[in-house]
């Protein structure tokens, strides 16, 4: 707790030198979230290329803003707030555009990902372990992705990011309630979809 | 009833969302009620389940992305209190009737601005042909439209950079000289001109050591589309490929996925020193797999065939 009134304390002073044009003070508080805000939009697009994407267009947003922040919340909670707008927006345009989805129905019915068919190059890669975990993460990413983009993100936030309800509902600007009730509808369709795996 | 409620909040509870009293009455229930135990033990492992198995970002992507911010951050600007005025007048006015004594300083900063640009242009009239000498001042990035050109003084440390802002400027220095190493990095990033480019990364790879300078070579080799820049960059991280863990994560990358060949055998012979390292030694022993390049297939063979067997 200390450590997060004192983070308040830097953040407060670097937002007020980011105010008076100081880049670097910026940067800094760029620092203090951009770990959080990338894993956040890889995530929730599961692309390299839209997490970074998003990432950068919050940032920019931020910095080109950062002069109309009043302080009313926690730099924290804005900088969340416009990435979880950027977020909910790509989920919305993916879910219209369906032919971006990388999930594909093979001829015997069986969906799978193109995503998981691309080979991990990474050095280090251990090939069964690996393919275990793809198949596990591939499943749950099937069931999150038939969340509503309101519950994939309060989900998220709440059990990848370990916020509150009460902050969680201050970023999507509704209530505490709402934002439980939301989860307990976003992991009632996931224990349903992936009830079988225990 | 109760067994209802607790299934309804089952999930809250395993995610510490429950209110004390509600908290006490919930575990108090469980501890009597097999059924309720047995919804809870599921909720705990649902939550444990599905953290495991999710891929989380690289640290590549993470420092792929903060060099592409901190470029693009380069050349954007804030929204300025000019624009928060434009956009919001409402606001403007506003502050201004709940701050009498702001509205006055305006007002007074109003009217001494006037008279002051008055007095300026007409004084300016009476020396308009006086040549004024430039100031070279600490350059401020944002205002840098491009760097002409680098020359270093032979035999000694010192620099001249020619670049432009509003109007032409030229900095001299030395090596160490703050002001030179920011236009040095400057364009590293951002030259059109790779003569440019080439020079910077030249005079940059001789501080490796400065954390900044580093970064810069690593964006070079990773991004830069000269592979002569790549090379240069190589060069001046070849020494830190032992230390730094990025330095090393960069030249592996250079190694298996650089188009020039040239660049990729100078990556081979420099990580020679950590080939012991685990990460090194897969990236090797595909390379000697499966490699196109036969020269590459063959020098990554020899290079195994000098490890120790792994057990």
């Amino acid at each position: 707790m200390a450590g997060t009134i004192s983070n308040r304390i830097d953040d407060t002073v670097l937002v007020r030198e980011a105010q008076r044009g100081n880049r670097v003070a910026f940067e800094e508080l760029v620092r203090h979230y951009d770990q959080a805000v990338l894993r956040l939009a890889y995530h929730l697009t599961g692309s390299e290329q839209d997490a970074q994407d998003i990432y950068q267009e919050a940032f920019l947003k931020a910095y080109k803003n950062v002069g109309n922040f009043r302080f009313e919340c926690s730099f924290y909670t804005w900088i969340y707030r416009i990435v979880t707008n950027l977020c909910l927006d790509h989920l919305r345009r993916r879910q219209v555009r369906k032919e971006d989805s990388p999930v594909v129905t093979g001829s015997d019915g069986e969906e799978f990902s193109l995503m998981d068919q691309v080979r991990d190059s990474r050095p280090g890669a251990d090939p069964e372990r690996d393919l275990m975990r793809r198949e596990l993460g591939s499943r749950i990413n099937r069931a999150l992705g038939r969340l509503t983009p309101r519950e994939r993100m309060v989900f998220e936030l709440k059990h990848y990011h370990g916020l509150k309800l009460r902050t969680v509902g201050e970023m999507l600007h509704t209530t505490e309630e709402t934002a439980k009730n939301t989860l307990f509808r976003a992991t009632q369709k996931l224990r349903g979809a992936l009830a079988d795996m225990r | 009833m109760k067994c209802d409620w607790v299934q309804q909040n089952v999930i809250h509870y395993v995610y510490d969302e429950l209110a004390d009293d509600a908290r006490y009455e919930f575990e108090e229930h469980v501890g009597r009620c097999a059924n309720c135990k047995i919804e809870l033990s599921a909720a705990r492992e649902f939550r444990q389940g599905i953290t495991t198995a999710v891929e989380e970002p690289s640290p590549n992507l993470l420092a792929a992305s903060r060099m592409r911010l901190q470029e693009a951050l380069e050349t954007a600007s804030q929204g300025g209190l000019w624009q928060r005025l434009m956009l919001d007048p409402a606001a403007w006015l506003r502050q201004i009737r709940f701050s009498p004594a702001l509205a006055a300083i305006l007002l007074i900063a109003g009217f001494g601005g006037g008279i002051g640009a008055t007095y300026q242009l007409l004084s300016a009239r009476t020396v308009a042909s006086q040549v004024v000498p430039v100031q070279v001042q600490a350059p401020n990035e944002a205002g840098i439209s491009g760097i002409r050109s680098i020359s270093q003084q032979p035999g000694t440390d010192r620099v001249s950079i020619k670049y432009d802002t509003v109007m032409p400027r030229e900095a001299e220095g030395s090596l160490k000289d703050q002001q030179i190493q920011q236009l040095l990095l400057f364009a590293a990033r951002n030259n059109y001109n790779s003569g440019v480019r080439v020079d910077s990364i030249d005079l940059l790879s001789r501080q490796p050591q400065d954390e900044r300078v580093r970064e810069a070579l690593v964006y070079a080799l990773r991004f830069d589309s000269n592979p002569g820049i790549r090379l240069k960059a190589l060069e001046g991280l070849g020494a830190y490929v032992k230390d730094d863990i990025r330095i090393r994560n960069a030249m592996l990358d250079a190694l298996l996925n650089d188009t020039n060949p040239g660049v990729r055998i100078q990556a081979l012979h420099l990580l020679q020193p950590v080939r012991t390292d685990s990460s090194v030694r897969v990236v090797l022993e595909r390379l000697a797999a499966s490699d196109e390049s036969r020269y590459l297939r063959s020098q990554a063979r020899a290079v195994l065939a000098q490890l120790p067997e792994m057990d």
